[in-house]
């Protein structure tokens, strides 16, 4: 593929790929824009090279997450005492969560096939590549997931009713 | 293959739908410039510090090399107090030399 078309369709997912890069970044804006920088020299620098043999957008937010990763295995080193430890989960803390916050309460894989599947319209198929496991464990981590998320779903709706 | 069932999951559909809208309102950076790279454009400035590089060397001032110095005779004299002294004498042309001894001279 050449250049000039390359560009133009990374243009075309410009903002779709922000959106992810900022689901990989837990919501955090100026990672996700630098993370999105970092992506964007990778692949015109040559270190990341779209081989044709996926979609360009399956083949685009793998590299996200990949470099999301990369990112947050660098400041490791930097957890929050919330991060640390298991804090408990307060009734007010559900009835006033925001849609990222309730996402930010599933595990890292779940959020991500969530987010994959039902906010970018991807199949599982697609999620298992991004994801780089198989179909199987996607499955399984989408099927919890959904489980997961109807309830606290479910909990900040009852809450919300018996204000 | 999806696998959004649509009746089960209408509160996921509905959920995400929610946090899309919420996230439309967040505007993305702009997407960077890429500049291109032209390597014609350097030779003008190759050009210009060759000539700059030519100029230097034909217009600096050579340096001044004097010749007082090509030369140093040490030889080691005896004093009035019969001690050993050296002297340095420096000159650029050695046309006659003497020994201060003999013992140069001398055959063994």
């Amino acid at each position: 593929m050449k250049k000039r078309q390359l560009e133009n369709l990374l243009k075309e997912f410009h903002q779709e790929a922000y959106h992810w890069s900022r689901q990989c970044c837990s919501f955090d804006e100026d990672l996700a824009k630098d993370v999105l920088q970092q992506v964007y020299l990778k692949i015109l620098e040559g270190k990341a090279i779209y081989k044709e043999k996926s979609q360009i957008k399956t083949w685009l937010f793998s590299v996200i997450r990949f470099t999301a990763l990369e990112w947050k295995k660098k400041v490791k080193n930097t957890y929050s005492l919330e991060a640390e430890f298991d804090v408990a989960e307060t009734e007010q803390e559900i009835d006033t969560a925001s849609h990222e916050e309730l996402i930010e309460k599933l595990t890292e894989r779940q959020r991500e096939v969530l987010l994959l599947v039902f906010y970018h319209n991807l199949t599982l198929e697609k999620a298992a590549e991004i994801m780089e496991i198989s179909i199987g464990s996607v499955r399984t981590h989408y099927d919890r997931g959904k489980r997961n998320l109807k309830a606290l779903i479910l909990k900040k709706t009852l809450h919300e009713n018996n204000r | 293959m999806k696998t959004i069932d649509n009746s089960e999951d209408q509160d996921l559909q509905d959920f995400f739908s929610e946090m899309k809208a919420k996230d439309s309102a967040i505007e993305a950076p702009q997407f960077p410039k890429i500049r291109k790279f032209k390597s014609w454009s350097l030779i003008p400035i190759g050009i210009a510090a060759s000539l700059i590089l030519m100029a230097w060397f034909y217009t600096r001032d050579k340096p001044i090399q004097t010749l007082d110095h090509d030369l140093i005779i040490i030889t080691l004299e005896e004093g009035q107090n019969n001690e050993l002294q050296f002297k340095i004498e420096s000159t650029t042309e050695l046309e006659s030399w003497d020994s201060p001894t003999s013992s140069l001279l001398t055959d063994f």
